[in-house]
């Protein structure tokens, strides 16, 4: 069986390289639920005034 | 590593490293045995939850409802996943397990840990639901043996991934990975997010239930959320990966584009896991600045995603069908499909009811003004059995015909059940949830033993339409735990019983085996022509896949149409003058 071609690193396109880059979308992943949802929603609870008593 | 531990498939031609194959077959097989467990538990649920019979005692309906979650919802679905991580970062690329050890000592964990938590549950010592919401407590071993099998997974997770770096650098592929292995890379990421977040909150309440530390209940399920919600996308990204499998095995679906199919792989990284905050929208401790944003603005990407993979799949198959001159006019396509093949049927059942039903419902009822007539009520679980049960359980089963073969090598038993067994599966899910969708619509609560209030002071009356609908949710609950029961049969014999495979004469049906796997859809001599004809200008703006773009169309406007009519029913709530 012929050797598969090689591609060109450089040849790739920038944003085929960002897709490909799996620990960078794991990153990424992480870091937007951790400040638009986990974050964010921490704040939100811990900075809520306490209800006075009747 | 020697070259005996690999063996050359006879179907795929594909490398499979025997050390991960036998990983994929022990995960996959307890995977099985929970689906067994969750229907069972289904069956006493239906039963209960329908009035005229109303099986069990409360104590008894609230620890099975349990069950069913924990055994559904977590052990079943993610041990399929791990089977779905270590054949994806393995056969798929022709790349071995770098650690099979270590696969093994997260086998253990997980199963360690969900024997822990199903003992605890049937033994009456985490009466908490699914849900565990603080401050109900369970007994410590529970929340230890949810911690064991979070760790395990997320050790499955790291070999994932790490198969993965080791296969580039060993060259065992080439380019980008196949796009199937990119769906498993986009489960395993929202694995790891889902994970994080389950340790997150259960290590504190594991401490909370020793009388360590205190836990917030307000925090609890703002966290909790983003593991019991975020675990279902996993699902939904690894169904989505098995609905390009199937089509390609089952009937040469071809991938449209591939820049498309994957950024929407990627907006699911980004953006699926915030649709936890769904659970959230009646809290009064969250602000709406952060539900909508999260519910809607972020959310909205991946609804787009599911979209996008909504009309990809189904058109990459009508493409592929075409490609290969078969069918004619707007839908010969589909009506030429292998449907006796339980791995095609399966693919469509999936697509089509997690589109339509669970699609269309998750989006309406995550909307934070609707949500509040939908909330606790069973449209809820109406919806999540459509995208669950339906979809993803579904695809999974589809894709256990073609696992039994390729990797187990046995013929599927019971061949005459198992072309019905879809059917049978994807009806019975169809009615239950229809049913349940309406049932919630008159405002019938979910989680809810008794909803005639037999034994209370007070009294709700709901429209008597409600008990019908309740006795059709019993009905389609066990025609669909029927389905189930049949698939475990089959997986069972199957792979601990069954015939093997022999030796295939490509084109020669064989009972037990489906046809993509004795006759693989093959690509015609002049597949270049006949795409360029599909694509030609003249055939006008519904393109190469009409048939696809006319459904897209009638899905566009189910979804219109339920949408606003929920907007409709919602201003009923508030009535002026």
């Amino acid at each position: 069986m012929p050797e598969p071609p090689v591609q060109d690193e450089q040849a790739v396109p920038l944003g085929q390289r960002l897709f490909d880059n799996v620990f960078l979308l794991l990153i990424a992943g992480i870091v937007i639920m951790a400040v638009i949802y986990t974050g964010w929603g921490l704040w939100e609870i811990m900075t809520l005034p306490p209800a006075t008593l009747p | 590593m020697s070259a005996t531990d690999f063996r050359t498939c006879p179907v795929t031609a594909l490398k499979v490293h025997r050390p991960a194959e036998a990983l994929v077959k022990v995960n996959a097989v307890v995977a099985v045995v929970s689906l067994l467990i969750g229907a069972i538990a289904a069956v006493l649920l239906v039963l209960t939850r329908w009035q005229a019979v109303h099986l069990l005692p409360a104590e008894w309906f609230y620890r099975i409802l349990g069950v069913h979650g924990m055994s559904m919802l977590i052990f079943f679905i993610i041990f399929y996943e791990m089977a779905v991580l270590h054949f994806a970062s393995t056969a798929l690329i022709n790349a071995r397990i770098v650690a099979p050890k270590l696969g093994w000592a997260a086998f253990a964990l997980m199963l360690g840990g969900a024997t822990l938590v199903e003992v605890m549950m049937w033994t009456g010592k985490a009466d908490v639901l699914f849900t565990s919401y603080v401050p109900l407590k369970a007994d410590p071993l529970y929340y230890f043996g949810i911690i064991l099998f979070a760790v395990g997974a997320l050790l499955v997770c790291g070999i994932f991934f790490a198969n993965l770096v080791v296969a580039k650098r060993e060259k065992t592929y080439t380019g980008s990975l196949p796009l199937v292995v990119y769906g498993a890379v986009t489960a395993a990421i929202i694995a790891v997010i889902t994970l994080l977040h389950g340790a997150a909150i259960y290590i504190p309440t594991f401490l909370w239930s020793l009388g360590l530390m205190e836990v917030d209940p307000q925090i609890y399920r703002m966290i909790w959320w983003a593991l019991g919600h975020s675990s279902q996308q996993i699902n939904v990204a690894a169904m989505v990966a098995i609905w390009y499998m199937l089509g390609a095995l089952t009937i040469g679906a071809v991938v449209l584009n591939e820049k498309i199919s994957r950024s929407a792989f990627v907006l699911y990284i980004l953006f699926i896991s915030m649709a936890s905050a769904h659970h959230l929208l009646v809290d009064p401790g969250m602000g709406s600045a952060w539900k909508i944003v999260n519910t809607s603005y972020f959310m909205y990407m991946a609804v787009l995603a599911s979209m996008i993979h909504g009309f990809t799949v189904p058109a990459g198959m009508e493409l592929g069908q075409r490609l290969r001159g078969i069918g004619t006019g707007m839908f010969g396509w589909l009506r030429q499909a292998p449907w006796g093949d339980p791995g095609f049927s399966s693919l469509v059942f999936s697509v089509v009811v997690f589109g339509f039903v669970g699609g269309i419902t998750g989006v309406t009822i995550g909307t934070e003004q609707i949500n509040i007539i939908v909330h606790n009520t069973l449209r809820v679980p109406g919806h999540f059995h459509a995208t669950v049960v339906s979809g993803t359980a579904m695809a999974f089963m589809g894709a256990t015909y073609y696992l039994i073969p390729l990797v187990f090598q046995r013929k599927v038993a019971f061949w005459g059940l198992a072309k019905i067994q879809p059917y049978l599966f994807a009806g019975g899910m169809f009615i239950f949830v229809m049913a349940m969708t309406f049932a919630g619509t008159f405002g019938v609560p979910r989680r809810h033993w008794d909803i005639s209030f037999s034994q209370a002071p007070f009294d709700v009356a709901f429209n008597p339409a409600v008990d019908v609908l309740l006795a059709f949710v019993a009905l389609g609950g066990i025609i669909a735990a029927t389905g189930a029961f049949i698939f475990v049969a089959i997986a069972v014999k199957s792979v601990f019983f069954g015939e093997p495979i022999g030796t295939l004469v490509p084109g020669v049906a064989v009972a037990g085996l489906p046809q993509g796997i004795t006759n693989p859809p093959k690509h015609v001599a002049d597949v270049d022509r006949r795409n360029e004809e599909l694509h030609a200008p003249g055939r006008g703006f519904l393109g190469p896949a009409p048939g696809t773009m006319v459904l897209v169309f009638i899905f566009l406007a189910a979804f219109i149409v339920y949408f606003f009519v929920n907007w409709k029913v919602l201003s009923f709530v508030w009535k002026i003058g």
